[in-house]
């Protein structure tokens, strides 16, 4: 057994599993089935322009999005990444089978709460507001990114490259998480089996996280697997129709204005805000948080 | 739930999962087995190691000196290698160095390259690369051309390497 697990394996072997999930998912699934999603749209005569141009919106912004992930890429894996790797790692662990699946569980708690933190914190909610602003629920709004949503990542994943893990194993898992995710953005597959819904975040589960009801708000962070939520007490079922959006709605389908609308409402919120001390303290305390005597802000 | 609960919750989470991985490698790499290693003691005592292996006339012809010509940035001329057998495997050792203009420098005896498996064609092993300053050992794999060249590729992410190794 312990042969199996620990077994070495190549990195060519990795890098072409991981670019057969990862990569080339977008061929075989995640485009067909938004075809699917806007067939499905067209037949419940949900098919109109403002869906069409909020798609058009959402991949737009992922362009932007992946423009700077680029360019923090190169700076930030290349360079530190490697370095806290060289330098601030537990023994390095080989590549097996056993690292690697935990490599992507542990990406995937990192992301429980990356998550966590962009929705309560308020930098965190200015940036990743843009994901949740989509009046729709399709495969198109999971690349519905904002300015800063490849920044607080870093900080999280981090702590993997200083358990030992490769650098690029983790950020191989990290897209593996993302793609998982990307996956979960549909209306069309309701509630799965009970094992399946216990264990695994599911488009249920998804959608919940999605919805602006009150009793949705913060809840369902997970990637992989929904008991991330159920150990750390952010776990809610679909119950209620879920209405999706924030509770602020934007209204608006022009890509610039959805990229940087977060951004530009915390900087309203910042003007209003009296006191450096408070002004600071307003980047990471939650995003409803507003100093005594003046307006509180709601957080979806 | 409370911070305290969330702190600990979390880290039993990483500690449990990372602890594992750790255990594996850990067991992988003491077990008497030892599934994935290769040696990694830097001076060799030859007639010790010999003793220990089998004559394979398909494959032992590797065993011997090779050379192998760099032209690169950092280091423009040859080094010269020994590859020797040692239990099953084939391990290559620094000799000397050559410059482009033929001066030789006896190099420390250090092992670079490691061939796990070898058929008398094609063979796998992991080849030591010096980066930046930091040294990597990276997958590698081995192509005979004929008998006294073989070509040594190897690809560290996105970086494909790419050596031809003659017999002396």
């Amino acid at each position: 057994m312990i042969e199996f697990l620990s077994k070495k394996i190549d990195w060519i072997d990795i890098e072409y599993w991981f670019y057969i999930f990862n990569d080339l998912s977008l061929l075989y699934i995640i485009v067909p089935f938004f075809v699917v999603e806007l067939i499905r749209y067209a037949f419940l005569k949900r098919l109109n322009k403002d869906l069409v141009l909020d798609s058009i919106a959402n991949v737009i912004t992922f362009g932007a999005f992946l423009i700077i992930e680029i360019t923090l890429g190169i700076l930030a894996i290349t360079k530190v990444y490697f370095w806290i790797h060289h330098h601030f790692s537990l023994p390095h662990l080989e590549l097996n089978l056993t690292t690697i699946i935990a490599c992507i569980i542990l990406a995937d708690f990192a992301y429980y709460w990356e998550h966590r933190m962009m929705h309560r914190i308020g930098i965190g909610w200015a940036t990743h507001t843009v994901h949740h602003s989509s009046p729709h629920f399709n495969m198109s709004v999971a690349y519905r990114f904002g300015p800063f949503d490849a920044i607080l990542p870093i900080a999280f994943s981090l702590p993997l490259v200083m358990l030992g893990f490769d650098p690029i194993l983790v950020l191989l898992s990290e897209v593996f998480v993302q793609v998982f995710q990307t996956l979960l953005h549909t209306e069309i597959i309701g509630k799965l089996t009970k094992p399946v819904e216990y264990i695994f975040n599911t488009p249920s589960h998804h959608r919940v996280h999605h919805g602006s009801n009150r009793q949705y708000w913060d809840k369902n962070y997970a990637g992989i697997f929904i008991i991330w939520d159920r150990l750390l007490g952010t776990f809610e079922p679909e119950v209620e129709k879920v209405v999706y959006g924030i509770s602020e709605p934007l209204n608006s389908v022009n890509p610039v204005k959805v990229f940087f609308h977060g951004i530009a409402r915390f900087f309203r919120k910042l003007k209003q805000i009296n006191g450096i001390k408070n002004k600071l303290l307003a980047f990471i305390k939650p995003p409803d948080w507003m100093p005594k005597n003046d307006t509180i802000y709601e957080s979806k | 739930m409370k911070n305290s609960t969330l702190l600990f919750r979390s880290l039993l989470v990483i500690v449990f999962i990372a602890g594992g991985a750790h255990l594996v490698t850990y067991a992988s790499q003491n077990s008497p087995q030892n599934f994935n290693s290769y040696d990694d003691t830097t001076s060799v005592n030859s007639a010790e190691k010999t003793s220990q292996y089998t004559i394979n006339n398909e494959t032992d012809y590797i065993v011997g000196k090779w050379i192998v010509k760099y032209n690169e940035k950092e280091f423009k001329g040859s080094i010269l290698y020994e590859i020797q057998k040692e239990g099953n495997k084939f391990n290559a050792y620094t000799v000397s160095y050559l410059d482009k203009v033929g001066h030789s420098e006896k190099a420390k005896k250090t092992k670079t390259l490691s061939i796990t498996s070898f058929d008398g064609y094609k063979g796998k092993g992991i080849y030591e690369i010096e980066y930046e300053g930091e040294i990597y050992d990276v997958d590698c794999t081995i192509d005979m051309v004929d008998e006294n060249t073989f070509q040594l590729s190897y690809n560290y992410y996105e970086y494909n390497g790419f050596e031809t190794w003659k017999k002396q």
